[in-house]
């Protein structure tokens, strides 16, 4: 266990719990916006005190059922005002949230479930109330299933499993005569409650169910000021997976610190469309997002008229003193009135085109950044700050400053916390921000906490003069060549990633002499380099055996190599002929590859990289 | 190689029906083309008949280019179209419409044979021979409609949708005998079929279309394998699931 959290108490708003500091904002903000959702093309608001009143329903709803504090609820769905409601109703009960992507298949709803002994599960539609049917005979902890879509569901009838619309109807019943319980239970939370677990996603074995208390999050709402620059009603886009932490916190804790607007798109393919009419004023995502905004706009502007690219190119060619300067963190030159007049109106419509025109904080993390993009985004006058967490610093545990932008660095830790490099330049922290250990799992805790209380984050990196952190790599992933080399793969494969054509690469080389890659492109733009090229192809996998495709990968990968030391530098590569989906085992939910899986189901594509 | 399409692209005004379309017909053979209403099937038939001029691509039919000619000319050529919902003349008799299909062809001898070889496969024309083919039954229209293609001596029969309107005893009927067609000939046919499971019974190579583009393309008896084929085509849609209630949702299709 954590010890560190304990002995601190953590206060936000005087409040020591977020179930307290909820009802506190409620009873401040009450009739002001606080959700969004895009329902049949239309915005429909929901306010401080419906949002109040629907996460009582569903919390006097679920203790109706019979659970006790510290039960486990979870929810199975996409992005919506009902994982709200489910999660923050469970938490003002006492209960633990727990959040599974929608993209897990059965079996791996079936772990968590188990693992995790939850007693309700909450599923978005008929798709995820197949997968929950499947496996509930194995859970014997689950009482009962809410589904929120009713969906080609009519006429199906179990009476473990009731509809969201009866089910908050029950609830807004029981609040007619027992909303006292519910404010009764909200004043029985303890700091050190837990109040929901993260099922961290597990490049290698089954995942773990990361804890994280009270007295974590309203520390961390304390902390959301420092790193917004966000007045109350500004707005934000709630697009990542809600159990990732750090949606979980961007969606649900951040906008209770600091009264954002959480907008939740029609669907996850209407992104781009929803933030450009919701024009976000605080975006939080991890690299890839920003390089598909940065690749759209360069594709757009290939096909654009002659004067818009011309203005545009002048644009960023007039920008980059001034970028470099503010880099190097110096007065930037001066610029005359008809290039600032220039660069004013070309990029303004950059801005308004991606829906960042009234972005003040856009945050980056949990990959490293490529140092272009966020050269790019300053350019384009888009502050992209680069900051650090994880599931176990529930969420940010350092982010850079205001104007403080340091290329391949994460920024500085938040107050009241410690990092320092441990062994192996393993990067530690301790605070408040720490979480409390795995569900169920006092060895992986005992590995991941000292008794000191430092979290051993299993990265590897630096902390310079000012405070400043710098990531390199997982520990674990660092290659060490035959010729004893060593390897930071990630460095390399950000490189490659940084191409619109490639969306995830993976460096193989431990004990090789030399470094190699499998590449997985990305369909659409190499789609549409084929057809502008005219190459043939029909379907995915003749895509990716296509002559002109595999140069046009070899010409990326030539490029990254350009930037790389020679024993960083790819030699060969090959490119995955199957197109998966979250589904598969070889991504992760957040559609990245996972190496060892990688390693292993290509072994036969990698050995033929490395001729005897 | 009869027929190779090359990154062929279509639009009507500003929206794109067909983009990037790769597709090969070899002499002799079945080549199936699948998928849902508005996948650009029928456009990409119109685009090959000269029908529609396309964008983009080339289509190079005993390796010259006709993507630019007129569909007559293309017609003349031995590419010809069997149009969706037949489209044969209501009052002329069952012969004239046949007579018309040999219109621009000059081989008298030839043509009586071919009408011979149609009555053979079609013995249900032969009876109606007078009749105004307008009074047909749609199987029959269906059969006329094919039947008048191939009095034009093709070398490539397409044909949009056969099955459009037929009970599931006709369509089999029609596919047989278009097989039957190919094997006694070596017309090569280019299917479009919303009917998948008989089109990928008797062609030799499927392409699946979605969005106006190639999404897969393997040997018909190797499309039939795939699970997003079975499901999206060949009636495993229909799941029930866990829930007992039919299937609503649709999983990710990768076609692999």
């Amino acid at each position: 266990m954590n010890m560190q959290a304990r002995q601190a108490p953590q206060v936000f708003l005087g409040q020591d719990t977020p179930a307290r500091v909820f009802r506190a904002r409620v009873a401040e903000w009450g009739e002001a916006p606080a959700l969004r959702r895009k329902a049949r093309g239309l915005w429909q608001t929901v306010s401080w005190r419906e949002y109040y009143a629907n996460a009582r329903a569903i919390g006097l709803a679920l203790a109706d059922l019979g659970l006790e504090r510290g039960d486990i609820v979870c929810v199975l769905a996409e992005n919506r005002p009902e994982w709200l409601y489910a999660d923050i109703g469970a938490q003002c009960m006492g209960f633990a949230g727990n959040g599974i992507y929608p993209t897990s298949s059965a079996f791996q709803v079936h772990h968590i479930l188990d693992d995790s002994g939850a007693r309700v599960l909450l599923v978005e539609n008929q798709e995820q109330l197949d997968k929950a049917l499947a496996v509930r005979e194995r859970c014997p902890r689950l009482l009962h299933i809410v589904v929120m879509e009713r969906e080609g569901l009519r006429g199906f009838a179990d009476p473990a499993v009731s509809f969201f619309d009866d089910f908050l109807a029950r609830g807004h019943k029981l609040a007619e005569t027992r909303a006292n319980d519910f404010e009764a239970a909200i004043d029985a939370g303890r700091p050190d409650d837990l109040a929901f677990l993260v099922y961290t996603s597990g490049t290698t074995g089954a995942p773990k169910g990361a804890m994280i208390s009270n007295a974590n999050l309203v520390f961390q709402m304390s902390c959301a000021p420092e790193y917004l620059d966000i007045e109350p009603g500004d707005k934000s886009l709630s697009f990542l997976p809600l159990c990732h932490i750090a949606e979980r916190m961007a969606s649900v804790f951040n906008p209770l610190a600091v009264g954002l607007v959480v907008h939740f798109p029609e669907n996850s393919g209407t992104v781009m469309n929803d933030i450009r009419e919701v024009a976000p004023h605080v975006v939080f995502a991890p690299p890839r997002f920003w390089e598909k905004m940065h690749s759209a706009v360069t594709l757009f502007m290939r096909d654009a008229i002659g004067p818009a690219r011309w203005a545009y190119g002048r644009a960023l060619d007039l920008g980059k003193p001034q970028v470099e300067a503010r880099l190097k963190g110096v007065a930037p030159p001066p610029l005359s009135l008809p290039a600032r007049a220039l660069r004013h109106v070309a990029l303004r419509n950059i801005r308004i085109f991606l829906g960042l025109q009234n972005v003040k904080s856009a945050l980056t993390g949990a990959a490293p950044v490529p140092p272009d993009l966020i050269r790019w985004f300053l350019s384009i006058g888009v502050e992209l700050r680069e900051a650090f967490g994880m599931t176990e610093t529930t969420g940010f545990c350092t982010a850079t400053p205001k104007g403080g932008i340091r290329l391949g660095w994460a920024g500085r830790k938040a107050g009241g916390t410690e990092i320092s490099i441990g062994e192996a330049d393993e990067i530690l922290v301790r605070g408040p921000n720490v979480f409390v250990g795995y569900w169920n799992n006092p060895e992986k805790t005992a590995e991941t906490i000292t008794p000191d209380g430092w979290l051993r984050t299993g990265d590897c990196g630096a902390i310079d003069g000012d405070g400043y952190l710098a990531i390199r790599d997982r520990i674990k992933d660092i290659i060490v060549t035959a010729g004893g080399k060593n390897i930071t793969p990630s460095q390399v494969e950000n490189l490659l990633k940084m191409s619109p054509y490639i969306t995830d690469a993976v460096v193989i080389g431990e004990a090789r002499r030399f470094l190699t890659a499998l590449v997985m492109i990305d369909q659409e733009h190499v789609a549409r380099f084929a057809r502008e090229q005219a190459i043939p192809y029909t379907d995915f996998a003749s895509l990716t055996r296509a002559q002109a495709v595999i140069e046009l990968i070899r010409g990326e990968v030539e490029a990254a190599n350009l930037m790389l030391a020679r024993v960083e530098q790819i030699k060969d590569f090959r490119i995955l002929g199957e197109l998966l989906t979250a589904e598969d085992e070889e991504l992760t939910p957040t559609m990245k590859l996972k190496r060892k899986v990688i390693a292993q189901k290509y072994a036969a594509l990698i050995d033929g990289m490395y001729p005897v | 190689m009869l027929l190779e399409v090359r990154n062929l692209e279509t639009w009507y005004g500003p929206i794109v029906a067909m983009q990037g379309v790769n597709l090969k017909v070899d002499e002799g053979q079945i080549v199936a083309v699948l998928g849902a209403n508005g996948a650009g099937k029928t456009t990409l038939l119109n685009t090959l008949a000269g029908v529609i001029d396309p964008f983009k691509g080339q289509v190079l039919f005993r390796g010259e280019e006709t993507q630019r000619l007129d569909p007559d000319a293309i017609c003349r050529r031995g590419m010809v179209l069997v149009p969706e919902g037949r489209q044969v003349y209501p009052f002329l008799s069952v012969a004239e419409n046949l007579g018309m299909g040999a219109y621009a062809r000059r081989d008298r001898d030839n043509v009586a044979r071919d009408l011979e070889r149609v009555y053979g496969w079609f013995p249900r024309l032969r009876e109606r021979e007078r009749q105004h083919a307008g009074l047909l039954s749609g199987g029959e229209q269906q059969m006329l409609a094919i039947g008048r293609a191939f009095m034009s001596a093709p070398k490539l029969l397409m044909l949009d949708e056969p099955s459009l309107g037929l009970a599931p005893r006709l369509t089999r009927e029609i596919f047989a005998i278009v097989s039957r067609i190919r094997d006694e000939t070596g017309t090569a046919m280019l299917v479009v079929e919303q009917n998948a499971a008989v089109a990928l019974e008797h062609g030799d190579i499927g392409y699946i279309m979605e969005l106006g583009r190639v999404v897969a393309h393997d040997s018909c008896a190797a499309l039939s394998e795939k699970a997003d084929v079975r499901e999206a085509y060949l009636g495993g849609g229909s799941l029930v699931g866990e829930s007992g209630t039919a299937q609503r949702w649709k999983r990710r299709r990768t076609w692999r």
